[in-house]
């Protein structure tokens, strides 16, 4: 496995992340807007960082459709925010989950060390502010979606191939536009662009991913096809999300963007353990 | 085989909690670790181990890992209770490599019995078993050590019986605890001319 630098921040080969969502939105389907208040989503970073997340990803829009955000609004939501926990936190790395380039420009002068494009570089220029502020990027799959639909009738010849395709070619754009190897990640962006089965089929075969090289982003927390999987409503997928955490650690993903920061750092060292990448914790027991 | 004399001597568990493939984040040993660390890296580069074949000769892996662990190479050497030439290997009397060993590093521990929680639970007999190993070690008269006792105690005394042959000068008891229900001691005897084989303990907090 590849070391991993966002901005200043760097991560050794067997670092394993957890990216903590901290949503400055009135309505994520998750939180329903319970950080919509700029101190309540303050509380949430300590929260967060205290809870040992080495990544917040700060969202000023929700993924669904909705109100439409503009450039301008979606920047109030997060420019100050990201400069307020620069000040305050200045061992956590800041991701902030934006797929327009004027926004990215603006959140890296408040000291961002991360874009997270969950839309799959709709916006071209992007990677050219990555660049030029040597912060990373996450290149995601979502099937040439436009920002804010939910998948209808999308269907693939072959889920995967496409992710492949997609993503490495995202992350060889990046890399051609100037961003530092090391700072770019591949994202197969589960429910992006895919029903419940792509979904399924991406958490099963997202060794693939891992062996193109790139460090893999999963992004599972309490997602729809967790939910579909198992019946449950939102709120009730912690369970399901972190046994799909567990197929995605054993394949060798590298970083997880969670609402869960304890559940899935277990999870994900319990994970690494088994597969021999990672010494218990403190094991005596019949070796005394 | 004949055991080296005039050499230093250390004596030191064989806690399978110290090789390599049983590491932790967070060494659960790390006390013992640094005291058999230490006894182990005063025997000079070539290290006969003796070790008794309790618990699949795992005794014998652990003192070879903390030889390897020094630095030091170990010297080929039998194991507890065979000590004599062995008949099957035609000259190893007159080519015994244990004669140039520049240490001779003991592995034994007393009871695995001290606690409810010790992997051969509580035996009321154990602490008064592991006083007369301390105090076997001491005298270098191991008469007062019961082997069969030893066996239902989950001991591993066997190779502490060649201490009066090697040890030549004075020693300390650097480690002596139970922190897992197993009684463990960590000694070093310097190289001597036998004239003083006393064996000193440091105090428990020190």
């Amino acid at each position: 496995m590849s070391e991993m630098r966002f901005g200043r921040h760097r991560f050794g080969d067997d670092a394993s992340l957890m990216m903590a969502i901290v949503n400055r939105t009135p309505d994520s389907f998750f939180d329903q807007g319970a950080t919509w208040a700029e101190d309540a989503a303050f509380a949430r970073v300590a929260e967060v960082v205290a809870q040992g997340a080495e990544i917040v990803d700060i969202g000023g829009i929700k993924a669904a459709p909705g109100v439409e955000i503009g450039p301008a609004e979606e920047k109030a939501r997060v420019v100050d925010f990201v400069a307020r926990v620069r000040e305050h936190f200045p061992e956590v790395v800041i991701s902030v989950d934006t797929w327009r380039a004027e926004v990215g420009a603006a959140v890296c002068e408040a000291g961002a060390d991360l874009l997270n494009d969950a839309w799959g570089g709709a916006d071209p220029e992007l990677v050219d502010v990555a660049a030029s502020y040597d912060v990373g990027i996450v290149c995601t799959h979502t099937g040439g979606a436009t920002p804010r639909t939910r998948p209808y009738r999308v269907e693939y010849d072959d889920v995967m191939a496409s992710v492949l395709r997609d993503t490495v070619g995202y992350a060889e754009r990046a890399l051609a536009a100037g961003v530092a190897r090391e700072s770019i990640l591949i994202d197969p962006a589960h429910d992006f662009g895919k029903n419940t089965f792509h979904s399924l089929e991406v958490t099963r075969r997202l060794g693939e991913m891992v062996e193109t090289g790139w460090p893999v982003l999963v992004s599972l927390s309490n997602k729809d096809f967790v939910g579909e999987s198992l019946g449950l409503p939102v709120g009730q997928r912690l369970t399901g999300t972190l046994a799909a955490t567990s197929v995605c650690a054993l394949a060798g993903a590298r970083v997880y963007r969670v609402h869960q920061v304890v559940e899935t750092r277990e999870t994900v060292d319990m994970v690494a353990s088994i597969a021999g990448r990672r010494a218990p914790l403190r094991a005596i027991r019949g070796i005394q | 085989m004949g055991l080296p004399v005039g050499v230093p001597v250390a004596l030191v568990p064989g806690v399978l909690a110290l090789l390599p493939e049983y590491a932790s984040i967070e060494d659960p040993v790390a006390e013992l670790r640094a005291a058999a660390l230490s006894a182990v890296g005063g025997l000079g580069p070539r290290v006969l181990v003796v070790a008794s074949e309790a618990t699949g000769g795992s005794g014998r892996r652990v003192g070879e890992a903390l030889v390897a662990a020094v630095g030091a190479a170990v010297v080929a050497g039998a194991g507890a209770g065979s000590c004599a030439p062995d008949p099957a290997m035609p000259g190893s009397q007159a080519h015994d490599p244990a004669q140039g060993a520049t240490g001779v590093l003991v592995i034994g521990n007393g009871s695995a019995t001290r606690t409810e929680k010790a992997p051969g639970h509580l035996d009321e007999r154990a602490e008064s078993f592991d006083d007369a190993v301390r105090a076997a070690l001491a005298s270098l008269d191991f008469t007062g050590v019961d082997a069969s006792l030893a066996a239902e105690l989950w001991a591993d005394v066997e190779a502490m019986r060649v201490l009066p042959e090697v040890v030549s000068g004075p020693g300390e008891i650097c480690y002596r605890d139970a922190p897992f229900g197993v009684a463990y001691c960590v000694a070093r005897w310097a190289a001597g001319d036998g004239a003083d084989r006393s064996l000193t303990e440091r105090p428990a907090d020190g």
